[in-house]
C-alpha cells in the first residue's frame, strides 16, 4: 500500500519531467516581435530556409520588445532573431554609447555581438526603420522642403506631433534636436506614434515625427525630410544568428545573405501598408514578395 | 479597404488568407491534442489508481484543484521562466489544465459503478484486473470521455493565450488584430474559428463517447434496472 504511493508518485513525477526535458533541440526557431514588419521579416527568412533546406522551422511570434528577444536567444529558446536594429541593439543589448554613422555603427555591432554573444548581425536587409520628419505633399509643395533644414524657416508657423517617447529620450529626443538644428516648433504635441500619419493626412499636424518604413507614408503620400545633419542615429534592420547554429546549419547563413540588401525602405513601406492596411497576414505578404523575386534564386550568395 | 464594413472585411481576409489562418488552425488544434493526450495518459490511470486507495484521492485532488486555480496567463509566465518559450510550454500548460477534470471523472465514474455489479463479477471469479476492464472501465467510459471533452475545450482557450509567448495557432491572429489600426474583421477571423474548433470537437467526442459505451450503444438490450447507471 505504501510502496504503491511512492511508485504513483515517483511515476507521475517522472512523466512531468520528461515532458519538460523535450525543449532543446536542434530545429531553427526564429524569433521576431509584435510589430508587423518583424512579422513580414520572420515569415521571409522561415520561407527562404524552408524553400533551399527540409529543415523544421519554428516561429516565435508577439515578443514584447528586442531585449525579450535578446533574452530567448540567450536562453537557447530561439537561434534566428528576424529585426534587429543597430541602433536599438548598440544602447540596448551591448550597452554602448549611439553612433550617427550608419556604417560605422553596422560594424561595431557585428563586431560586438560576435565578441560578447557569439552570435552573428548579418548586413542590412536593405531598409532601415528610423525616427524621420515627415509632411504632406502639399505642404512640402508649399513651401518647398526636402530637407529638415528647409523647416528652419517656417518651423515657428508650424505644429508638430510627436512620438510620446521621444519627447524626453536622451541623446536623440527632443531638447538635443533643438540643439542640433538651433530651431524650435511654434508648437509640439506628444501622440501615440500610430495616430501621427493620420494626423498629418488629415491636416491637423503640419509635420510629423514618425517611422521611415510605416506603410502609411506611402498611402497617403507623405514627404519623408532628409535627415541633413544626420541627428537620428541609423536604425538598419539585419537578421541575428547565433553561430551555434551557424556551425551546425551551414545552409543557413548563405540563405541568410540571400536576403542582404533585397528589401528597401520603400518597398518595406509597400510590404507594411500590404499587411496594415489591406489585411494580409504577414505570413502572406512574406510569401508573395518571395514567390514575386523567385527566392532570390541565382541571386548573392557564394 | 475603407469602404467595406467589417463583415466584408471578415469574408475579403479569409479569401487572401485562407491556407495561412488553415495552417495556425491545425497547430492550435494539434497543440490543445497533444496537451490533452498526455494528460489523458497520465490522469486516466492515476483516476483509477485513486479510487482503488480512497486516501491517496484527497491528496491528487487537491493538488489538482490547485493547479486549476492559477490563472492561464499566470501559468505561462511561471512554465515560461522554468521551460522557456514556444510550442512545447503551451503543450505543458494544457496538460496541467487537463488533469483535474481527466482524473476527477475517472475516480467519480469508477466509483459510482453500482457495487452488485463489481461484487457479481468477483463472485463469478473474475480477478482484479478483469473486473476493472470488463465492468468497470466499460461502465465508466461515457463519464471519463466526459472528461476529456472538458479537458479539450479548456485547453482551446489555453492554446489562444499561448500566442503571447510564441507558440502561435490562431491566438496568433487574434494578438495582431488587436495590434492593427482597425482589426475588428481580425480578431474575428481568429476568434470565430477558435469557436468552432471547440463546439466541433466537443460533437465530435459527444458522437464517439455514445459509440463506444456499451449502455447508451445497445439501450434496447439493456435491462430497465441498469438503465439508471447512466448518469
Amino acid at each position: 500500500m505504501r510502496r504503491l504511493k511512492w511508485i504513483v508518485f515517483i511515476c507521475s513525477i517522472m512523466l512531468i519531467l520528461s515532458a519538460c526535458s523535450s525543449g532543446k533541440d536542434e530545429t531553427i526557431k526564429i524569433a521576431t516581435v509584435t510589430t508587423t514588419e518583424s512579422a513580414i521579416m520572420g515569415n521571409m527568412v522561415k520561407l527562404m530556409i524552408e524553400h533551399y533546406t527540409d529543415e523544421n522551422v519554428q516561429m516565435i511570434n508577439n515578443l514584447g520588445s528586442s531585449v525579450v528577444v535578446h533574452q530567448a536567444m540567450l536562453n537557447g529558446d530561439a537561434n534566428i532573431s528576424a529585426t534587429r536594429y543597430t541602433g536599438t541593439d548598440l544602447t540596448g543589448a551591448l550597452g554602448q554609447e549611439a553612433i550617427k554613422d550608419p556604417e560605422e555603427a553596422m560594424k561595431k555591432v557585428q563586431e560586438l555581438f560576435q565578441k560578447d554573444y557569439d552570435q552573428t548581425f548579418f548586413d542590412s536587409y536593405g531598409f532601415a526603420n528610423t525616427y524621420a520628419f515627415m509632411v504632406s505633399k502639399e505642404t512640402a509643395k508649399k513651401y518647398n522642403l526636402k530637407k529638415v533644414s528647409d523647416l528652419r524657416k517656417v518651423a515657428d508657423k508650424m505644429q508638430a506631433g510627436v512620438d510620446t517617447s521621444w519627447m524626453n529620450r536622451p541623446g536623440d529626443g527632443y531638447k538635443a534636436f533643438v540643439k542640433e538644428y538651433g530651431f524650435d516648433f511654434n508648437k509640439v504635441y506628444p501622440m501615440q506614434i500610430g495616430l501621427v500619419y493620420d494626423a498629418v493626412e488629415a491636416g491637423k499636424m503640419d509635420v510629423v515625427l514618425g517611422y521611415t518604413t510605416d506603410g502609411r507614408i506611402s498611402s497617403y503620400d507623405l514627404v519623408v525630410l532628409e535627415d541633413d545633419l544626420k541627428f537620428f542615429p541609423p536604425y538598419d534592420c539585419s537578421p541575428l544568428a547565433t553561430n551555434e547554429l551557424l556551425k551546425t546549419h551551414p545552409e543557413v547563413k548563405k540563405i541568410l545573405e540571400k536576403l542582404v540588401d533585397k528589401v528597401s525602405t520603400e518597398e518595406m513601406q509597400k510590404l507594411n501598408y500590404e499587411s496594415d492596411n489591406n489585411l494580409l497576414e504577414p505570413a502572406v505578404v512574406a510569401q508573395r514578395f518571395l514567390e514575386k523575386h523567385n527566392y532570390f534564386d541565382d541571386k548573392g550568395g557564394e | 479597404m475603407e469602404n467595406m464594413n467589417t463583415f466584408q472585411q471578415f469574408f475579403y481576409y479569409f479569401d487572401e488568407n485562407g491556407s495561412y489562418v488553415f495552417m495556425q488552425f491545425v497547430q492550435h488544434f494539434l497543440i490543445s491534442i497533444y496537451g490533452v493526450l498526455i494528460a489523458a495518459v497520465v490522469g486516466i490511470p492515476t483516476g483509477i489508481l485513486i479510487s482503488k486507495y480512497g486516501r491517496l484521492s484527497t491528496y491528487v485532488i487537491t493538488i489538482a484543484n490547485i493547479i486549476q486555480t492559477i490563472p492561464g496567463l499566470a501559468m505561462l509566465a511561471i512554465l515560461m521562466l522554468a521551460i522557456g518559450l514556444g510550442q512545447t510550454t503551451v503543450v505543458v500548460a494544457v496538460f496541467l489544465y487537463s488533469l483535474l477534470p481527466i482524473i476527477k471523472n475517472t475516480y467519480t465514474g469508477i466509483n459510482n459503478i453500482n457495487k452488485d455489479l463489481t461484487d457479481s463479477g468477483k463472485g463469478m471469479g473474475m480477478t482484479k484486473l478483469q473486473v476493472l476492464y470488463m465492468i468497470e472501465l466499460p461502465l465508466s467510459l461515457s463519464v471519463i470521455i466526459a472528461g476529456i471533452r472538458i479537458a479539450l475545450v479548456v485547453a482551446i482557450g489555453i492554446t489562444a493565450i499561448g500566442a503571447f509567448i510564441g507558440a502561435g495557432g490562431l491566438g496568433d491572429i487574434i494578438i495582431r488584430g488587436t495590434n492593427a489600426t482597425d482589426g475588428t474583421a481580425i480578431i474575428l477571423a481568429g476568434a470565430i474559428p477558435t469557436a468552432l474548433m471547440a463546439v466541433l470537437v466537443d460533437l465530435i467526442l459527444s458522437f464517439i463517447e455514445r459509440k463506444i459505451d456499451p449502455v447508451k450503444k445497445n439501450r434496447k438490450l439493456v435491462e430497465p434496472k441498469i438503465e439508471s447507471l447512466e448518469e
